[in-house]
C-alpha cells in the first residue's frame, strides 16, 4: 500500500485536475465545502474557548463569565503564570527532563534491536520476535502494581528514574516498526560493508543508523508525545510539587484550590496552551518523517 | 555452526539485550508478581496475605462497583470506538475530493488530536460546565442543557463527545490510505455507471478494510483502558455512573492500598481485552480484506 503522502501528493493533485470531469467522485460541491467549514469550526471552537479563558482577567475568573470568542486580553497572564505561587518553570523544566530522557532512551535502544530482529540470524529468533508481538495485546495495568513495588524498593519513587529508565530497554511497538523499515532496505547494502571488512556494529553505526533517521524520528515524536502528556505515570511515581511535569502540575493547580474558591482558570488555560503548543510544533515540523515512515503499510501489516 | 554463524548469533543477543533484559524484568516477571499478588490480601507495606481466588470471587460475586465499571467501560467502548471510526470516514471521505485548502481543513481537524489528554480534560471541564459553550449553543434552539459531568445520565455520553472531539487522528490514517486507492477502480466503475454512494460502499470501503480493522483494534484497546478524561473530570462520579474500570483499578492499587484486589482487576481487563481482540480477529476473515491475500 504506497501512502507516501509527501511524495505522492504532488504528482497525483495534478492527475486529478485533469481528469476532474471524467471522475466525478473527487470533486468537491458546495456542501461538502459548507461541511467542511462546519466541521472545522465546531471542533475549533473548544480551543478558541481556551484562548478566551487564558486571557480573561481575575475578576472574570471570580464571576465565571466566560465569553467563546475572547473579549478581553490579558496578554500578562502569559508572563505572570511565571511569577505566581505556581512553580510553572519548574513544571515546564520537570517535563523537558522527563521526556528528553524517555526520547533518548527510545532512541537508543529501538534503532539496535529492531535492526537485529531485522538483519542479524540466530537461533531461537523467531521464537522471540513472535514474544515481542505477543506482548503488545498485554495491558500496562498488569504491570503497573509490581513495577511501582519494585521502584519502591529501589528507592526510585519521587525520582524521574521511573519515568525515564524503562525506556532504555524499548518497547514491542517501536522494535516491531524498526523491523519493518529495515526490512524493506536492500539487503546487499550490508552484505557489501560486510566484505568491507566492517563489524556488526560497524555495519550499524555507519551503514544503518544514517538510513533509520526517519523511523528514528518518528519513534522520538511519539515518544516525545506519550511522555509530555502523560498523566498516571508521574500520578503513580511523582508527590513533590517541585518534580511534577507540567501535565500532573496543570491539573494540581485546578485541585488543590481551596474550597469555595474557583481554581484559576485563566492560568490554568494558560498551562493547557504551554502543554499544547509544543505538541503542535512537534507535529509540524515532524509530520514529513511521519509520513516518510509509511504508517499504514507498516500497521496493516499486523493482521 | 561455523564461527560466522555463531558470531552473528551472537551480536544478535547482544543488540537486542535491551529488549531481552525490559522484557524480563519489566514485564515477565511483573505478570508473574502481578499473578501471585492477586492471590494475596496485601497493602504494600506489611507482608502479603494467601487468600487463594478469593479475589476474583469478590469481584465477580460481591462487588456491584465492579459490574458498573465493566458495564461502563464496555458502554464507553461500544459506542465511542465505532462513531469515532464512522466521523473518520465521513471527513476522510470529505478531504479526499478536490478541495480547495485541503491542507488548512486537515490541520484543522487534526488539531484536537494534539492537545495532550490533561489538557483536553480541562478545556472540556470549562465546554461542559452548566453555564459552559455547549450549553451555550443549545440554548439557542431552546433546549435547556443539562449539568453533563453531575448527571447520571449525562456523564458518559459526556466522555463519548470527548473521545469524538480527536476522531481526526482516525481522519489522517484513513485519508492516507483513500490515497493508496488506485484510481482505475473508481473509472471502472464510472463507466459502469455506479453511483458515488455505491462506489464509496463497493470500492472504497473495502479497499479501506485493512487499515479500519487496525483502528478498529488500537481504538479497542485504547478504550478499555480510558483513565485521564475521568479521574480528571468525574472521579467515576455521580453514583459511579462513569467509573470505568482502570480508574478503579488505580483507586484501589493507590488510594486503599488493596494490591491484591487492584491486580486481580487487572487480569479481569487482560481477559476482556483478550477476548474482545481475539473476537474482532475471527470476524475479519469475513470482511477485511487484503489485496496481497492468496487463500
Amino acid at each position: 500500500m504506497a501512502t507516501v503522502i509527501s511524495a505522492a501528493a504532488p504528482g497525483q493533485q495534478e492527475r486529478t485536475r485533469s481528469r476532474e470531469r471524467v471522475v466525478g467522485v473527487f470533486r468537491a460541491t458546495p456542501f461538502s465545502y459548507a461541511t467542511l467549514i462546519l466541521v472545522s469550526a465546531v471542533l475549533c471552537v473548544p480551543l478558541v474557548f481556551v484562548v478566551s479563558i487564558a486571557l480573561s482577567s481575575d475578576q472574570t475568573v471570580n464571576a465565571n463569565t466566560f465569553t467563546i470568542l475572547p473579549r478581553e486580553f490579558h496578554w500578562e497572564n502569559f508572563t505572570r503564570v511565571f511569577g505566581t505561587e505556581l512553580p510553572m518553570q519548574r513544571f515546564l523544566l520537570n517535563s523537558m527532563i522527563i521526556s528528553a530522557g524517555a526520547v533518548l532512551g527510545q532512541v537508543l535502544s529501538s534503532g539496535l534491536v529492531g535492526y537485529a530482529f531485522a538483519r542479524l540470524r540466530a537461533p531461537g529468533k523467531n521464537a522471540l520476535f513472535i514474544v515481542v508481538i505477543a506482548t503488545m495485546m498485554i495491558p500496562s495495568q498488569i504491570t503497573m502494581i509490581p513495577q511501582f513495588i519494585l521502584f519502591k524498593d529501589l528507592g526510585w519513587v519521587n525520582t524521574y528514574l521511573p519515568l525515564i529508565v524503562p525506556n532504555f530497554f524499548s518497547n514491542a511497538f517501536n522494535v516491531f516498526l524498526v523491523r519493518q523499515f529495515v526490512s524493506r532496505l536492500p539487503s546487499e547494502i550490508d552484505e557489501a560493508a560486510m566484505v568491507d571488512g566492517l563489524g556488526f556494529f560497524g555495519i550499524y553505526r555507519r551503514i544503518m543508523l544514517p538510513m533509520l533517521a526517519p523511523v528514528l524520528i518518528a519513534i522520538g515524536i511519539f515518544t516525545l508525545t506519550a511522555t509530555w502528556g502523560d498523566f498516571m505515570g508521574p500520578l503513580i511515581y511523582l508527590n513533590d510539587e517541585s518534580k511534577m511535569p507540567l501535565a500532573l502540575g496543570v491539573q494540581y493547580i485546578t485541585s488543590t484550590s481551596q474550597a469555595l474558591q474557583a481554581p484559576p482558570w485563566n492560568l490554568v488555560m494558560v498551562g493547557s496552551i504551554l502543554l499544547t503548543l509544543p505538541m503542535i510544533l512537534v507535529y509540524y515540523l515532524g509530520q514529513r518523517y511521519l509520513y516518510e515512515m509509511d504508517i499504514s503499510g507498516g500497521s496493516a501489516g499486523v493482521k | 555452526m561455523s564461527r560466522l554463524r555463531r558470531r552473528e548469533a551472537l551480536w544478535f543477543y547482544l543488540f537486542a539485550s535491551p529488549w531481552i533484559i525490559g522484557f524480563l524484568v519489566f514485564l515477565l516477571g511483573p505478570m508473574i508478581a502481578s499473578i501471585y499478588i492477586s492471590l494475596t490480601d496485601w497493602d504494600s507495606f506489611t507482608p502479603p496475605k494467601w487468600v487463594g481466588l478469593q479475589n476474583y470471587t469478590r469481584l465477580l460475586t460481591d462487588d456491584p462497583v465492579f459490574w458498573k465499571a465493566l458495564w461502563n467501560t464496555f458502554y464507553y467502548a461500544a459506542i465511542s470506538v465505532p462513531l469515532g471510526l464512522v466521523i473518520g470516514l465521513w471527513l476522510a471521505n470529505l478531504l479526499n475530493k478536490q478541495v480547495r485548502a485541503r491542507k488548512v481543513f486537515r490541520t484543522l481537524i487534526y488539531l484536537p488530536t494534539l492537545v495532550p489528554l490533561v489538557a483536553t480534560a480541562m478545556i472540556f471541564k470549562m465546554v461542559l460546565a452548566p453555564s459552559g459553550p455547549l450549553n451555550d449553543v443549545l440554548n439557542i434552539f431552546g433546549i435547556p442543557g443539562p449539568s453533563w459531568l453531575l448527571e447520571a445520565v449525562w456523564v458518559k455520553p459526556a466522555l463519548i463527545l470527548l473521545s469524538v472531539w480527536g476522531a481526526g487522528g482516525a481522519t489522517v490514517l484513513l485519508l492516507a490510505a483513500m490515497k493508496g486507492i488506485p484510481r482505475e477502480l473508481y473509472e471502472a466503475a464510472e463507466v459502469d455507471g455506479a453511483s458515488r454512494i455505491r462506489q464509496f460502499w463497493s470500492i472504497t470501503i473495502p479497499q479501506l478494510t485493512p487499515i479500519i480493522f487496525f483502528n478498529l483494534i488500537m481504538g479497542l484497546i485504547g478504550a478499555f483502558q480510558v483513565f485521564s478524561q475521568v479521574y480528571i473530570l468525574t472521579k467515576g462520579g455521580p453514583n459511579n455512573a462513569s467509573q470505568t474500570m482502570v480508574p478503579l483499578l488505580f483507586d484501589q492499587a493507590f488510594s486503599f492500598y488493596k494490591m491484591g484486589y487492584a491486580s486481580a482487576i487487572s487480569w479481569m481487563l487482560f481477559l476482556v481485552i483478550l477476548g474482545f481482540t481475539l473476537l474482532a480477529f475471527r470476524t475479519a476473515r469475513r470482511w477485511v480484506f487484503y489485496e496481497t491475500e492468496v487463500k
